[in-house]
């Protein structure tokens, strides 16, 4: 019998746990898709929106390295969901000129 | 200056043309795929120099397998850290590159095959900056035996 993660086998779950994450400095939206990535492993793709000032390129890889390592802390994504963890970055002028839907 | 470092070079060069505001998909998505290549090549490079044969080495390096990689870096990503202190910041540092290996992989899956994604500069910035951090990283611990033991297994040897 195939291996269900539990990401994938108990949705309501995810977003219950998703939603409980503390906030996050300099993001203004976060959504997932659950997915297989390229290579057909089960994982999870966060696709966030931060405000103009945390996207700054002058801070850009510290505010991300700190959210990646706050979700990855508080939701273990591959530990305790079963998913890889793929997260995608924008900023919010971007994506009021970009407009694509999974970012909301 | 060697092959990896030309690559991430190339993919700041393409991710910063147009400034500021209009960025061509076709330049970010090659940046995203030369960030990955640029820490693809300087791993298999790595893993080459320790074959005896220098004129065998470029074959050596052709042998790694992206799918092999992948499964070693998942590996190391969710394997527990060493009972020995000492070797924590090496293993800290090999987590953080095999999770910006596999992140890197399926950024540059997307970018090449996926004409549906639309990247953003900011995206694009935050992946190369990715790359740059792991290839940092991996010249501070490259001569660690944990580290060596890391480029043996990107063969997919077990």
């Amino acid at each position: 019998m195939p291996f269900l993660p539990r990401g994938v086998a108990r949705p309501a779950d995810l977003i219950k746990h998703l939603n409980a994450l503390a906030p996050l400095p300099g993001v203004v939206n976060l959504r997932h898709t659950v997915d297989n990535d390229w290579s057909g492993d089960p994982a999870i793709f966060f696709w966030i929106t931060l405000s103009d000032e945390a996207a700054h390129p002058a801070i850009l890889p510290q505010t991300t390295r700190h959210i990646i390592n706050e979700i990855t802390q508080q939701l273990d994504p591959a530990g305790q969901w079963g998913l890889i963890p793929y997260f995608n970055f924008r900023s919010q002028s971007e994506q009021a000129k970009l407009k694509e839907e999974v970012f909301g | 200056m060697a092959y990896h470092d030309d690559l991430l070079k190339h993919a700041i060069f393409l991710s910063e043309l147009n400034l500021p505001n209009d960025p061509k998909q076709v330049d970010l998505r090659r940046a995203v795929s030369a960030a990955y290549y640029a820490l693809f090549h300087l791993l298999t490079t790595e893993a080459a120099q320790n074959w005896k044969h220098q004129s065998q080495r470029n074959r050596f390096a052709r042998m790694f397998d992206h799918g092999r990689m992948k499964t070693c870096c998942s590996k190391v990503s969710s394997r527990p850290f060493p009972a020995d202190p000492a070797e924590i910041p090496i293993a800290q540092s090999l987590k953080l590159i095999a999770d910006s290996f596999v992140t890197l992989q399926q950024a540059r899956h997307t970018a090449d095959y996926d004409n549906s994604k639309i990247w953003s500069r900011t995206q694009v910035w935050e992946t190369i900056a990715q790359a740059e951090e792991a290839m940092t990283g991996w010249m501070v611990i490259r001569e660690n035996e944990m580290a060596q033991e890391y480029l043996f297994d990107l063969m997919g040897t077990r």
